[in-house]
Formats: structure tokens, sequence, C-alpha cells
């Protein structure tokens, strides 16, 4: 049977994307960023995930005003870097795990979750990002990815709760199915920015600290914070932190902490990092 | 932080309390230098932001480039629409429903980096926006809430 092993939340600020593909991860201004990954990507080669069902959003890439989908899932059997007005990133195409995905697809919709559906479209650096931070720069990526699109953007987006639940219902989808796979989940975003208006450039480390804790364990907490309440202290992109719910919830009733790592700033944004597993 | 919240069980089975809108909308409004990206934005910036959306093609970013008056009278956009694009009046564009992720690829193709496009909505000079981040950002302090500083204020007089 297939089953969650580990959940990993992380920022996927495009200019770690640039440091990346320019060689810059161990300047000054990004050395200390990505140094806080480096137990990732180590611990990563010796779990070999299957597949990962990565949680992001798309920033105006492969979706404009003209359909919303609050989530949806790619079914596809692979996607493209997007060209974000630069040209796309020279990193490896990412090989979806069609029938996996299908699964996951029906599963929760049999679950209540209306799920859209989508078979093609490019993955912009929500998704490209956190691949990089935690596998570097390889030939192929080493895991197949089930891409999972949340609206962050226009609003009502969804509750925290209704993330959590979502996970807790990727969870038992990925639970039924047959292969033995080894999966993991990622919920990406965030932490702390605001990326517009006279306000911009707000960054609250106390509030994303308290945050971190509050995936850790028993605590069910999070799932409850409003959006007022991220729009208050953590800047008006802050709300990406939903998607770190639909990880947090995928991965039961109890976690346990395996590596955490925060640094202000990068750009506009603050760093988060967490790695966590299933606990008894 | 907030406290623990509704206490109802988990979703399955579950009905959540639905959440008075207009409650909900009316705080999204009250927080200081921030236009949240409401539906009534979206609708209203419609136009603006798939034109921004445009840009994404290399062909319609130098056709842009070449006329640029010309190539948004192609796009159903008020005057002040149009004028505060011209003007790169991001704040006015914010206000207009634009989103900044779309106004980013009007950043792009203008060559600018996306956190020297969101210095010019503040009221600081792009060296003085990148001092504040590298020493930590900008503080939530008295920048919550509009309502809670104007109660603040009066109390203060
Ligand atoms: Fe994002």
């Amino acid at each position: 049977m297939a089953r969650i092993t580990a959940g990993v939340g992380s920022s996927h600020v495009p200019l770690l994307g640039v440091a990346v593909d320019q060689g810059k991860t161990r300047d000054d201004y990004f050395g200390p960023i990505f140094a806080g990954y480096d137990w990732t990507r180590e611990w990563e080669q010796a779990e070999k995930p299957d597949v990962i069902v990565l949680v992001y959003n798309d920033h105006a890439s492969a979706f404009d005003m003209k359909i919303v989908p609050t989530f949806a899932i790619g079914c596809g059997e692979r996607y493209k870097p997007a060209d974000e007005g630069w040209g796309p990133r020279q990193v490896p195409d990412v090989e979806g795990h069609a029938d996996l995905a299908w699964h996951i697809a029906q599963s929760l919709i049999l679950d209540d979750f209306d799920m859209t559906i989508i078979n093609e479209m490019d993955v912009d650096h929500g998704l490209t990002v956190p691949l990089s931070m935690m596998f570097g720069t390889p030939d192929a990526w080493p895991a197949k990815i089930v891409p999972l699109a949340v609206n962050v953007v226009t609003y009502p987006v969804p509750s925290g709760n209704r993330c959590w639940a979502l996970g807790e219902a990727i969870a038992r989808a990925v639970a039924s199915f047959p292969e033995d796979l080894n999966v993991q989940i990622w919920g990406t975003g965030g932490m702390s920015h605001q990326l517009q208006g006279p306000r911009a450039g707000l960054l609250n480390a106390e509030w994303d600290n308290r945050f971190l804790d509050m995936l850790i364990g028993e605590t069910d907490a999070a799932r409850w914070i409003p959006h007022i309440e991220y729009l208050r202290e953590t800047g008006s992109e802050g709300i990406e932190m939903v998607m770190w719910l639909i990880m947090r919830g995928a991965l039961g009733a109890k976690t346990r902490l395996l590596h955490r790592h925060y640094h202000i700033p990068c750009s506009n944004t603050a760093i988060g990092h967490i790695v966590l597993e299933p606990a008894e | 932080m907030t406290d623990s919240g509704p206490t109802i069980g988990p979703m399955t089975g579950a009905t959540k309390p639905s959440a008075n809108i207009h409650e909900y909308l009316a705080e999204l409004e009250d927080i200081p230098g921030t236009r949240v990206y409401t539906a009534a934005r979206a609708r209203r910036g419609y136009h603006i932001n798939q034109f921004a959306m445009s840009l994404m093609k290399a062909e319609n970013r130098d056709r842009f480039r070449a006329d640029q008056a010309a190539y948004l009278n192609e796009w159903p956009l008020s005057d002040e629409a149009k004028g505060a694009l011209l003007a790169r009046d991001y704040n006015h564009l914010l206000d207009l429903g634009g989103n900044v992720y779309f106004l980013s690829k009007l950043f792009s193709c203008d060559g600018l980096s996306f956190a020297e496009a969101v210095s010019t909505m503040t009221d600081m000079t792009f060296p003085e926006y990148r001092d504040m981040m590298l020493n930590g950002g900008r503080s939530p302090e008295g920048q919550r809430s509009i309502r809670a500083n104007l109660a603040a204020s009066e109390k203060g007089n």
C-alpha cells in the first residue's frame, strides 16, 4: 500500500530559483538560507520518496483570471517549467504520477472535495523552487510529482480548516492506493510577506515561528487561524501558509519534528522550512 | 495569536458554522496600506489583470513597448486605468482592482525586479526599502488595523 511518510513545508520565493540557476547559493546573501536546507537534501537522498504530492499556488502563470479553481490536482504525465516572463527555468521537466493522481482525484471527489482536474499545464516557481531547494540540481527530479494547486490569490481563499481537512482526505486517498509507494506531501509558500501597497515589506518572525510551533505535535490550533489573522500579522501574501495546513493535515493527529529552519529576509519574504513525520 | 476558535468536530459529518460574509469582507478592508484582492477588486480589475497577463508573450511585449497607448486601447479599460498603467502608478492600480501577481508581468516587461517595483508602492526609495528588508522588514506594530489605529489616536487626543 502507498503511505505518506513525511511532510515538508517550505517557502517558494522565485529569487531562490534564480540563486540556484545562477550558482549563487553559497554567497553571503543566500548562503544562510541554503545552509538551512542542507540537512533536508541529505535526508531526501536517504528517504528516496517515490512520489511527492506538492501543494503550491500558481502565480498568474498557468492560470489567469479566466478560471480560478480553489483546489486543482494535476493528473497529467508531465509538466514543463513555466515561462514567467524571463524564459522558463532551466530545470528538468516535472514527471507526474498519473495513476496515483487520478486515484487521489477520484477519492477526494467521493470524499466530498470537488476537485478541478488538470491534464495539461506549465508549473511555475511555486512548484519548481521547492524541488530545487530539496533536491539541488539533478539531471532529472528523483521523484514523481502530483501537483496540487490552491487558489491563495483571489478572496475568499479556502479556510485553514478546509485545507487541513483536504490534507486528511489526501492521506486517506493515498492509503487506499494499492501500489507500494513512499509518498511525501509538501506544503509551500509563505512565510510572512506583503508584496503590495504602502505596507509592503511586512515581516513577522515571531508569528511565523509560532506557526511553525503549531505544526509540531498534537495541536490542531493552526487549522482555526482565520484569514484576517494571516493578513494582519503576516502580510497580504502570508496567506500562502494555509497551503502548509494541507501538508500538516495529511500527517495525522500527531507529528514529530525532524528539521526546522527560519531566515529573514529573502527579497521581500521570510523563509521558513520544516520537515515533519507522522507520529503515533 | 488566535484563541482555539469554534469548537466543532472534524469536517466529516460536521457542519461548519457559516461565516458572516459581510463581517468577513469588512475586516479585509481594515488593514492599513493593503488592498486585499477580493472578488469586488477581481471583478473591477479584470481587464487590467488580463492585459498584464498578455505581456507573458514576447510578441505582445514588443507591441506594447512600441506604442503603449495603442496597445492599451485594444483593451476595454477605463481612461483612469489606462492612465494609471502608463504612469506605473501601482497603488492606484491596486485600487482599480489590479493584483500584484498580474502587475508583475508589467514589472518584468519594464525590466524591474519584484522588490524594486514593490518599493514604489511604499513611501521609501528602493535603497531604503532594501535596507529595511535586510534589517528584518516592516514591523506589524501599528499596522494591523485601521479601526484600532483610529481608536488609539482618538484616545490620545
Ligand atoms: Fe507564492
